[in-house]
């Protein structure tokens, strides 16, 4: 790339899309930090102990917020930022359409103001999820739908820009990392189908007050359509820094290229055909539809397992190359002072929790069990923070040096978030589970402690609060790093990280496994079969539908 | 701001689908059709399980045909296990039967017609007034105020005394005088009629700051909602729930110390039953006195 294109007025470093990156992914970590502070005092408010503020209205006005910071903001900022910084430095060339780009960070901020006012002037209390017929105030499903659209133009972005990578390099195999961030795009596309859907002809006509009656089935069936795969969509960059950050910052090399571009093709199909399961306990749909998208999320389990074997033998190769031996000695081997090799280690650990908890979810009777109790909460928190975040953070460690052109001059403070995370995360989460399983609801804004059955919890609670405390700190710190490497890191550091190189790089794939063609058939495929009459049945059998219920 | 790189026109399609040589669709064939051929068994494999081999299983038990029991499975018919429920012989406890369907919803919403205000001069309004606002503030009989209300609260509570959910000597025959459609309107007419009262919690509340948090903050250990979480129009609460800032105090509290004694059980799932046993008679009286506030 020539230096005269590299260099722009303004950036800090020779990335051209190092202000669009920067502004993406602060504004997700403004978002998540105040999410973490609110978690902290919901916390609180469910614990024994008395909280300052604590009404039903505020407690449920918290858990909004927390969820859409937590849910739309941090994930979707953050993954068009990556994604970007993704397409320049994998492709090694500019990105096309870096206005339409800023465009769409503008669009997204000012629906991201529009939700979170709609939210704090309490006419939105309605949790981040979009079950009618309680309908918050228009303005946030506005907002909301003003943050996805900004996301579809990243989509279109990021595929636009391996399209024409691929016709300038006809042959080519498209870098590992930039194919699996155009799988995540196409993924979100398909994902947002659901929820746009809902939300235009059901959820914003019933909150003007179009729409007197409202169809709740078939709302929530929408929903489930993107509610599995938008998990997905947010767990994709941490595979992403499995398969392309770890292995190289390990000292090693990617086990196999191919096995990740099937790993991020099977996500792609096995994400969006499942959201069923989320509806077990629902009356609308028959046994046969939920068995077989059951048995769909099962084949989930395929491309994770592919992940772990994949990254632990990349894993295995490094050890070995720094001199590790015998049977596990390569374990200790490995450079866990870094923060990419030491998250990645803790993320395994949590996502063998949190995988685990999820099997148990997506099993008809044992989901009978922990239906609607805090075991679903500390699931889908553990599965978050425990992958999703905690590889956030460790991909702006590994990429804020070729940002701000500073590389950190101290790893310590790094090292000690992540611990400090990893402990908060493991103290809120296990006990949470625990107490969904003696039976403790969700969703209630506090709970009697009076009741001597209810008054056991409250240890437990009170120890879940400790971890939040602990994880709200280690926010704090992620901040902090951050923020401090703009002004006190050490100058000099390159503009573009390299991505790891598989043992054996790819030199010819099958246009298969370099494109998304052959995948978006079978994913309409899929989807046609396991959707088609779970939805096509409310028009041909029209239900009873609810009154709307509006808030604001 | 650097330029995009120009694009180049793509390669025919029947050349390869990703721009490649054509070399490459030779390996790239067997991809596609193994990838289309596990994804399809895979998909028949679920659908086998879920549509006839479960089925399968299941239909003795619940008494099914193979073909009713697999059009079960696949949602083409509807019903659960066709085993008979027994008859409940429980007594049935009087609770409201009302119910939101569209065709009271949009009498409720026409607002201020003839016919209801007819009926509100004839019937209503020598106790009421005209507008709602009673005057009748004990001792002696205490008519509540129907200012301010939503249609939706007025409503329902005829609707109770029509189908004896809610029992009062006058009300009782009142309402069953009248068609439901008319109670519809006359509330409707009052809603409409008493709508400059709606802001009538601008008033000054009385109590001290143990009352002023019970009505705004509940007490969550005692697993008490806050009274104004519900009872304001538009809270996002029960649409039924009537306001209660400047309703007559005596009114108040002979309804909550009803609700206590188990007298007054038209309240949906017991929920001012339940709150109205936690509070002890003293809060009872002095959240009555809070919310009649000085006029």
């Amino acid at each position: 790339m020539p230096a005269a294109r590299r260099r722009r007025a303004g950036a800090t470093a020779g990335l051209q899309t190092s202000r669009l990156v920067t502004a993406h992914i602060w504004v997700a970590i403004a978002a998540f930090a105040v999410a973490c502070l609110l978690g902290v005092w919901q916390m609180w408010a469910r614990s024994p102990l008395t909280a300052p503020y604590h009404t039903a209205a505020n407690y449920f006005r918290s858990v909004t917020l927390h969820g859409v910071s937590m849910a739309f903001v941090l994930t979707t900022f953050f993954i068009m930022g990556f994604g970007y910084y993704v397409a320049e430095t994998a492709l090694k060339r500019p990105l096309p359409g870096l206005g339409l780009a800023w465009g769409a960070f503008w669009l997204g901020i000012v629906g991201t103001l529009m939700a979170a006012l709609s939210v704090i002037s309490g006419d939105a209390s309605v949790l981040y999820t979009f079950y009618p017929p309680l309908t918050a105030t228009p303005w946030f499903y506005i907002g909301l739908v003003l943050v996805v659209v900004a996301s579809w133009i990243w989509c279109l972005i990021m595929i636009f820009a391996m399209r024409w990578w691929r016709a300038d390099n006809p042959g080519k195999p498209v870098p590992l990392v930039m194919f699996a961030s155009v799988a995540n795009a196409v993924m979100w596309l398909w994902t947002t189908l659901g929820v746009a859907a809902e939300l235009l002809f059901q959820v914003i006509p019933a909150a003007f007050g179009w729409n007197g009656m409202v169809d709740v089935g078939l709302s929530r069936t929408l929903f489930s359509w993107t509610l599995h795969a938008i998990v997905y969509f947010w767990l994709f960059p941490s595979y992403i820094a499995f398969y392309t950050m770890f292995p190289r910052a390990a000292g090693g090399r990617l086990y196999s290229d191919t096995m990740g571009r099937l790993a991020f093709i099977l996500f792609l199909l096995y994400s969006l055909p499942v959201g069923l399961h989320h509806l077990m306990m629902d009356p609308e749909h028959s046994n046969g539809f939920k068995f077989l998208q059951v048995f769909l999320t099962a084949l989930v389990s395929v491309p994770t397992l592919l992940t772990i074997f994949t990254i632990t033998a990349s894993a295995e190769i490094a050890g070995r190359m720094r001199g590790g031996k015998g049977l596990f000695g390569w374990i200790g081997a490995l450079p866990w002072d870094r923060p990419m090799v030491l998250a990645t280690g803790l993320a395994f650990f949590m996502l063998f929790w949190g995988g685990g908890g999820g099997l148990i979810n997506m099993s008809y009777g044992m989901n009978a069990m922990v239906h609607n109790t805090s075991w679903v909460t500390a699931h889908f928190h553990l599965i978050f923070g425990g992958t999703v975040v905690i590889m956030y953070q460790a991909i702006c460690y590994s990429i804020w040096p070729s940002l701000t052109g500073r590389n950190f001059a101290d790893q310590r403070p790094l090292r000690v978030q992540l611990w400090l995370w990893f402990i908060g995360m493991m103290v809120m989460t296990l006990p949470w589970h625990w107490l969904g399983l003696q039976g403790q609801w969700r969703r209630v804004a506090a709970f009697d402690y009076s009741n001597p059955l209810i008054h056991s919890w409250g240890p437990w609670v009170i120890v879940s609060l400790v971890g939040g405390i602990v994880l709200a700190f280690s926010a704090l710190l992620f901040v902090y790093n951050l923020a401090m490497l703009h002004r006190r890191g050490i100058a000099g550091a390159p503009a573009a990280i390299e991505y790891a190189q598989a043992v054996h790089p790819p030199e010819r794939v099958p246009s298969s496994l370099n494109g998304f063609g052959l995948w978006n058939i079978l994913v309409a495929l899929l989807m046609l079969l396991a959707y088609g009459w779970p939805i096509a049945q409310f028009f041909v059998y029209p239900p009873p539908q609810a009154v709307v219920h509006r808030l604001g | 701001m650097a330029k995009a790189p120009r694009k180049r026109p793509l390669k025919p399609r029947d050349e390869s689908p990703a721009g490649a040589p054509p070399e490459q669709a030779a390996i790239d064939r067997p991809w596609r059709i193994g990838a289309a051929a596990i994804v399809a068994a895979g998909l028949a494999a679920g659908a086998l399980i879920g549509f006839v081999i479960i089925p399968a299983g299941q239909k003795e038990n619940a008494h099914l045909s193979m073909g009713h029991a697999m059009a079960r499975s696949a949602g083409l018919e509807a019903g659960s296990p066709a085993v008979p429920q027994p008859v409940s012989t429980a007594t049935a406890i009087p609770v409201s039967t009302v119910s939101w369907d569209p065709a009271i919803m949009n009498v409720l919403a026409s607002g201020n017609t003839a016919r209801g205000a007819a009926i509100a001069a004839q019937t209503c309004a020598a106790c009421h007034g005209d507008k709602g606002l009673s005057q009748s503030f004990g001792p002696g009989p205490v008519f509540p105020s129907l200012a301010g209300q939503s249609p939706y609260a007025i409503y329902k509570q005829l609707h109770d005394f029509r189908s004896g959910a809610r029992v009062n000597p006058q009300m009782t025959a009142v309402s069953q005088m009248l068609q439901v459609q008319d109670l519809a309107a006359v509330a409707a007419y009052y809603s409409a009629a008493s709508k400059e009262y709606a802001a009538i919690g601008a008033r000054e509340l009385l109590g001290d700051a143990e009352i002023e948090k019970l009505a705004n903050e509940g007490d969550s250990h005692r697993r008490l909602p806050a009274c104004l979480a519900c009872h304001v129009n538009n809270s996002g609460g029960p649409i039924e729930t009537p306001v209660i800032t400047g309703q007559i105090e005596a009114y108040l509290v002979t309804q909550l110390n009803a609700f206590a004694g188990g007298t007054r059980t038209n309240d949906v799932y017991g929920r001012m039953r339940d709150v109205s046993k936690k509070l002890t008679p003293a809060e009872r009286a002095a959240l009555a006195r809070y919310f009649q506030g000085t006029l």
